[in-house]
């Protein structure tokens, strides 16, 4: 097709290994990306998709081998082009915008300058004429007040102006083809919402074609009139946006969509279990030892890319026996709000201050929690959420108010406060990458709290006891050797739980603990979470900028704003009638999965 | 959750291709070529100054064992020196002060300095500030001047060569410490440990730093070269070791005036000097390569 701008066909990429075979990562994938069109490329981490989309464009990752295939830009021959050739090519003609893009802005000049180099690179604009092209270009990215902002220096901007700025010197070349590799992961909803906004935009009235690739289905959703499913390094199932996400014929495209939380009716996720082979599997179908549906064809003969209908493919032998339902919305087991006379834990009229802070993080926030209860506090960053957590946590003492402790207030600092109260509170944290001291094994991890918090459990039972630890949050006993670095993500978040778990606390705070963590390993991180609190009969406080999951596992939700706290209330009814209009903006800002065909993008 | 998710997640980095557990301090100095040279020469080196003696034909202080500066001859393998000395008997049993010295002063000089930058990296504020400006302080002053001064005014005793050297020292030293360990303090695994009610004694030793190990210890094995060049610098200069010890800077410096009749009366203990610091030097860069490539994965056993 003539709008075709840039054609991926049979593309294979490896990676060599020191006295082995290469390992192929990507193998045969192809891809048309046309004028006008946003394309979305979704899998799991690990599943090839940065690796496809930088080879696409000619990009080498140090000892990757292009093996095959051929990528064309027009009439140009991508692959096997000379690094000089390229040069020329990249910026102007092909654009890229990474997942830390602000990390390619230069600290030390002003953005101005950054701007005006690339603009008299690619298009010999100088002077004057440079100058309003730079402005315009912040313009058209939303940066406020462009002219005075040329002067500024990267760290004068905020995390998602920065990701703007970077995005307007991946424009300002003019290119026809931009590849986005997850430009809004890690910025809150409306942060991500306005940035998508904008390049909904921008490129979807340009003849630009463009990549988007991201791990979020409902994200993509939002912004992408086709989509291709990559699965261990393979394309499984490509087409129209819509009907791949509303008739998912392949399996794992259904299992990703069961993973993903619903700001919409609160259903529970389903977590997907296992992780996506490292390398391709050539003689069985790549997914079969995750799927439900895998018979012993599956594993015995690898299946093709065939065409669904006229506008869509899949690759599976079991396809039209497959149907995606999309997972009912079971009601949440409901806290017994026994007596509220003693709730678990007592917020009230707490401020806290920052030295050298103009305003309080937090002014005046009151809550109660019951027992077995979780409530969720959401809100932008920089909302003060994270503060309120550790000020109940014990890390940061609070300036006012007070936190009762079933009826009793306790000392500030988790310095001052005694061993029992240290266990019955527990924090888990955002980043499970810097929880876990890299130098102790997961064994040593979980024993150490065990050793402080319980003295029922003798030294001799303690192995014992580590063991039902990790068993209970699913991760098999070998692990216990391990340092936290030989553990992916999900695995890492799981000790952390199981860290918190071993003092049985009666509230557990948790910060953030999905946000680090891929859609499929989320699911599967809060399915335990729920489970095991419910179990025990643990109070939890849950801090997320993420609604969709808040909505998923909170009875309650507290909307923060600038610290102080905006709406509060049954997570249900603030999500189906929300009465505070920031909460209403936050709402809206969500990109979610519509559960019923209405046409969010026209299939090409 | 079915029961397969136990069995699929069986699968860790650690069976991923291309994945390295840490290695020991050792193996990865033995992995690269300049490291097991450097190690060679080290051993090689030790020996020299160690046991060396055991062959020396001569005592090092007896004068008149020969003709005075005299060439290599079969009864003098590197000649003689002014005072008719031997020189390969000076030479083997010279090398010791060279190493020891150093080595005390920097290892003392580790243990203050490292604590120090711990104490600063875990309290932060005040107690971070204040160590830091000591630390400054004690940098601008340059080294030589203050050895001088410190000599000068106390003598030249090996306990106040060693004492010097260890203050020159203790900030710079320091300071890598502090680094290293300021990047850790920050983690969220020194907050949970705090939250768990830990001292701060385990938070230090425990937490911190077994993750500092690593490039400290590289680091060290750096300023040993650097102590070994300082001291001979100061044997040089007079105020290190004192006539007639044997000491290789104090060799290099007293027969540099015959030097054209017997210059391996200065060639010998320059090369004994030029080694061990090279070892040294081949050592530490191999142990920084890898850490720098893995990451600070290198594990701190030896």
């Amino acid at each position: 097709m003539s709008d075709v701008q840039l054609s991926v066909d049979g593309l294979t990429v490896a990676y060599d290994r020191p006295s082995q075979q290469p390992n192929t990562v990507v193998w045969r994938a192809s891809i048309n990306l046309r004028a006008g069109q946003i394309h979305g490329l979704a899998g799991e981490s690990g599943c090839g998709k940065s690796t496809f989309a930088l080879a696409a464009i000619g990009y080498r990752d140090r000892g990757a081998i292009i093996t095959e295939g051929s990528s064309r830009l027009d009439d140009l021959e991508l692959l096997g082009m000379p690094a000089r050739d390229l040069s020329r090519i990249w910026g102007r003609r092909v654009a890229y915008v990474g997942q830390s893009a602000s990390t390619s802005l230069n600290p030390a000049l002003n953005v101005g300058l950054q701007l005006g180099e690339l603009l008299s690179l690619y298009l010999g604009l100088r002077g004057e004429k440079s100058r309003r092209r730079q402005a315009e270009l912040l313009d058209e990215v939303g940066i406020p007040d462009p002219s005075a902002a040329l002067h500024r220096y990267p760290h004068q901007f905020s995390g998602g102006q920065q990701q703007r700025i970077a995005i307007a010197m991946a424009l300002c070349g003019d290119p026809g083809v931009i590849i986005l590799d997850e430009p809004t992961t890690g910025l809150d909803v409306t942060t991500q919402a306005r940035i998508t906004a904008m390049l909904k935009d921008k490129l979807a009235g340009s003849s630009a074609a463009t990549l988007y690739v991201s791990h979020d289905l409902a994200f993509l959703s939002t912004v992408t009139s086709r989509l291709a499913v990559m699965y261990a390094g393979e394309i499984v199932e490509e087409g129209p946006t819509q009907t791949v996400l509303q008739g998912p014929r392949h399996p794992y495209t259904g299992a990703l969509l069961a993973a993903v939380p619903s700001a919409v009716d609160g259903r529970q996720v389903v977590g997907l279990p296992g992780r996506p082979p490292l390398s391709v599997v050539k003689d069985a179908c790549s997914f079969a030892p995750r799927c439900p549906l895998s018979v012993e064809r599956c594993r015995s003969s690898h299946p093709v890319l065939e065409n669904a209908n006229e506008h869509s493919q899949v690759r599976c032998f079991r396809w039209p026996e497959f149907r995606h339902r999309s997972v009912a919305a079971t009601p949440r087991q409901e806290a017994v709000r026994t007596e509220l006379a003693s709730p678990v834990l007592a917020v009230r009229d707490l401020v806290c201050v920052y030295s050298q802070a103009r305003r309080p993080a937090i002014s005046g926030v009151s809550f109660d929690l019951a027992e077995a209860e979780t409530i969720a506090i959401v809100g932008e960053s920089g909302s003060g959420k994270s503060t309120l957590l550790r000020c109940i946590a014990g890390v940061l003492s609070p300036a006012d108010g007070s936190v009762l402790f079933k009826g009793e207030s306790m000392p500030p600092r988790a310095g001052d406060r005694p061993r029992t109260l240290l266990s019955a509170i527990q924090l888990v944290f955002q980043n499970p990458e810097s929880s876990l001291n890299p130098r102790h094994s997961v064994a040593d991890i979980i024993r150490r709290p065990i050793r402080l918090f319980r003295p029922d459990v003798s030294r001799s039972q303690e192995d014992l006891e580590i063991r039902e630890l990790i068993e209970a949050v699913r991760l098999p006993a070998a692990m216990l050797h391990r340092y936290p670095n030989e553990l992916s993500g999900g695995q890492k978040q799981r000790v952390a739980l199981a860290r918190a778990f071993a003092g049985k606390p009666d509230l557990l705070l948790c910060d953030e603990v999905t946000s680090a963590l891929d859609v499929s390993v989320q699911a599967s991180v809060l399915e335990l979470l729920t489970e095991s609190t419910q179990q025990t009969k643990t109070a939890v406080v849950f801090v997320s900028h993420d609604l969709a999951v808040v909505r998923t596992i909170a009875h309650r939700t507290l909307v923060m704003r600038d610290g102080s706290v905006v709406e509060e209330g049954n997570t249900d009814q603030l999500f189906a009638a929300p009465t505070a209009a920031y909460t209403r903006e936050l709402l809206s800002a969500i990109p979610t999965v519509k559960p019923d065909a209405e046409a969010h993008a026209t299939p090409a | 959750m079915s029961t397969t998710q136990a069995e699929l997640d069986l699968v860790s980095v650690a069976e991923e291709p291309g994945y390295q557990r840490p290695i020991s301090l050792f193996r990865a100095v033995m992995r690269t070529a300049e490291g097991r040279i450097g190690l060679g020469l080290a051993v090689f080196m030790l020996l020299l100054i160690s046991v060396g003696r055991l062959a020396a034909p001569f005592s090092p202080t007896a004068i008149n064992v020969g003709p005075p500066i005299a060439g290599p001859s079969m009864a003098h393998l590197l000649g003689t020196d002014d005072l008719g000395r031997d020189v390969l008997s000076r030479f083997l049993y010279g090398g010791d002060t060279v190493l020891l010295v150093p080595l005390a002063a920097v290892t003392l000089a580790l243990v203050i300095g490292g604590f120090l930058g711990l104490l600063a990296a875990y309290r932060g504020g005040w107690v971070d500030r204040l160590v830091a400006r000591v630390f400054d302080v004690f940098l601008v002053i340059p080294a030589l001047l203050l050895a001088l001064v410190l000599v000068a005014g106390l003598g030249t005793s090996v306990v106040v060569i060693v004492l010097t050297v260890t203050v020159v020292y203790v900030p710079r030293l320091g300071r890598i410490v502090r680094g290293a360990a300021g990047r850790i303090a920050v983690q969220d695994f020194i907050v949970a440990a705090e939250l768990r009610g830990e001292s701060s004694r385990w938070v230090v030793v425990r937490e911190i730093l077994p993750n500092v190990a690593g490039p400290v210890l590289s680091a060290y094995a750096l300023y040993v070269t650097y102590g070994i060049i300082f001291v001979v610098t100061l044997s040089y200069l007079g105020l290190g070791a004192q006539p007639p010890s044997s000491d290789w800077g104090l060799m290099v410096s007293d027969s540099q005036a015959f030097i054209s009749f017997n210059p391996w009366a200065t060639v010998a203990p320059a090369l004994g000097i030029a080694a061990m610091s090279v070892a040294f030097t081949l050592v530490a860069d191999a142990a920084n390569r890898q850490l720098a490539r893995g990451n600070d994965r290198v594990g701190t056993g030896v």
